[in-house]
């Protein structure tokens, strides 16, 4: 293809595409003019000051000048309802690998898929309605139990989390793309290549969910029991597995790594940190 | 009660004649806030526009349209935000879960398309910035040359060129075929 055709059709697939972006619903109009308004206002108590903010101000620019960097909030600031939460998904929005539409399959009466997040060699599917749960168990593609003098014999370096000590069980999965390891109270460490496509699927609903630092990065922390299974490779079919407990997600040295069965988020950090 | 009347009136400092303005623009100053990469932070970033706005309307050319200029705020004000991050304006933008019209009774039709739709919006995640921004407000904002310069205060030459590499690099990446 010449570049030098015109691009009336990509344009014209831009603008759709602008059609379909998620973007959040904006605020009601009267909340950012309630808002708006409370800042210009002089404050009821400064009465005797003129009202600085609502003087209009002499000034040589033409347009607006770039604003200064550093305060951005003033006092008698009115913050948006979303807090550090919402920051906190910002920042992870530019870790999370790519976010894609989830348009195929709704079909009616299950909750509608509002996002889907991929991070740490997992898909998220984030509805607005809790997810049923899932009855049945299956276990991983070709999973067979490692005997104790047996090495995974995978492509990536698998590590133990010390604080947990030598497992009671490891088995690989799945032509060794998958190792995983089990200890009492139904704690489970899963590892697998991070260069893979994602390998599980979760299904979530409300509360969204959490982040945590391990090692100096996130992590995402899913508190809920939920959902999950896994995509098959060849053409991302979902097959899902059982109800899994509380767990974290993350990557490090480009290993996916999930941590399941830790009570809380701190300990499944701890747990997590201690991998060696 | 037009746009000018608004103005003139908020600059006699009539409050409620400025509310009229931040109502009819709120929601599109919040969609270009997000499109721009404030993501969570729209709200702030748009409260904070209309407030400088209001402070700054006295430099505000009367015969020139409001809404560019209203614009040029939030972009400012988003590009301060990214910045002030310390990093690259990341764009916390997906596709919403709506079905295909096109192709309601096709699914695999409407799972190509939604994985076209989903490269294209990756590719356009991936531009550089300066590309990046005139594509989200020539396509995604639907706003002319003229007030994409205005907006991202630069000359139109430069929103033309921008415009035209950034499109080149988006069929680099997804190529021509329409799903």
């Amino acid at each position: 293809m010449s570049s030098h055709e015109p691009f009336d059709e990509l344009e014209a697939e831009l603008r759709a595409l602008g059609a379909v972006l998620d973007v959040p619903p904006p605020p009601p109009a009267q909340d950012v003019t309630a808002a708006v308004r409370t800042r210009l206002e002089p404050p009821p108590d400064a009465a005797p000051q003129p009202a600085p903010d609502v003087a209009p101000q002499p000034t040589p620019y033409a347009a607006p000048p770039p604003v200064p960097v550093a305060p951005r909030t003033p006092p008698g600031r009115t913050r948006g309802r979303r807090g550090n939460r919402g920051r906190r998904w910002a920042v992870v929005a530019a870790v999370v690998v790519a976010v894609v539409a989830a348009t195929a399959a709704t079909p009616q009466g299950r909750a509608a898929v509002t996002a889907i997040l991929r991070f740490a060699g997992i898909e998220l599917h984030v509805g607005d309605t809790p997810p049923p749960p899932v009855a049945t168990t299956a276990p991983l593609p070709g999973e067979r139990t490692l005997s104790p003098s047996e090495t995974p014999g995978v492509t990536f370096p698998v590590r133990t989390p010390s604080r947990l000590g030598p497992p009671d069980r490891t088995t690989v999965a799945d032509g060794g793309r998958l190792v995983s390891m089990f200890w009492p109270d139904g704690i489970r460490l899963d590892q697998f290549d991070g260069a893979m496509d994602p390998y599980f699927f979760k299904q979530l609903g409300p509360p969204f969910p959490d982040f945590v630092r391990v090692g100096g990065r996130d992590a995402i922390w899913l508190t809920g029991a939920h959902p999950l299974g896994y995509l098959e490779r060849e053409d991302g079919t979902r097959v899902p597995l059982r109800q899994a407990g509380p767990t974290l997600i993350w990557q490090a040295g480009g290993v996916n790594h999930r941590l399941e069965g830790a009570r809380t988020a701190r300990e499944a950090a701890e747990i997590a940190e201690s991998l060696r | 009660m037009d746009d000018d009347a608004a103005i003139a009136r908020s600059l006699d400092g009539d409050l409620a004649a400025y509310e009229v303005l931040v109502a009819r623009y709120s929601a599109l100053a919040h969609r270009t806030a997000y499109l721009l990469g404030a993501g969570d932070e729209a709200e702030d970033v748009v409260q904070e526009a209309f407030v400088k706005a209001f402070r700054h309307l006295p430099a505000f050319r009367r015969d020139a349209p409001f809404r560019p200029w209203l614009l040029r705020i939030v972009a400012n004000e988003t590009h301060n935000l990214t910045r002030s991050r310390g990093r690259r304006a990341e764009l916390a933008l997906r596709l919403g879960a709506i079905a295909d019209p096109r192709a309601p009774d096709d699914p695999e039709g409407s799972a190509v398309a939604t994985d076209r739709r989903a490269r294209l919006l990756a590719a356009v995640r991936g531009l550089p910035e300066r590309e990046r921004r005139a594509v989200v407000c020539r396509y995604f904002l639907q706003l002319t040359e003229a007030e994409t310069a205005e907006v991202l205060d630069c000359p139109v030459g430069t929103v033309k060129s921008s415009t035209h590499r950034g499109l080149a690099r988006l069929r680099e990446e997804v190529g021509n075929e329409l799903a």
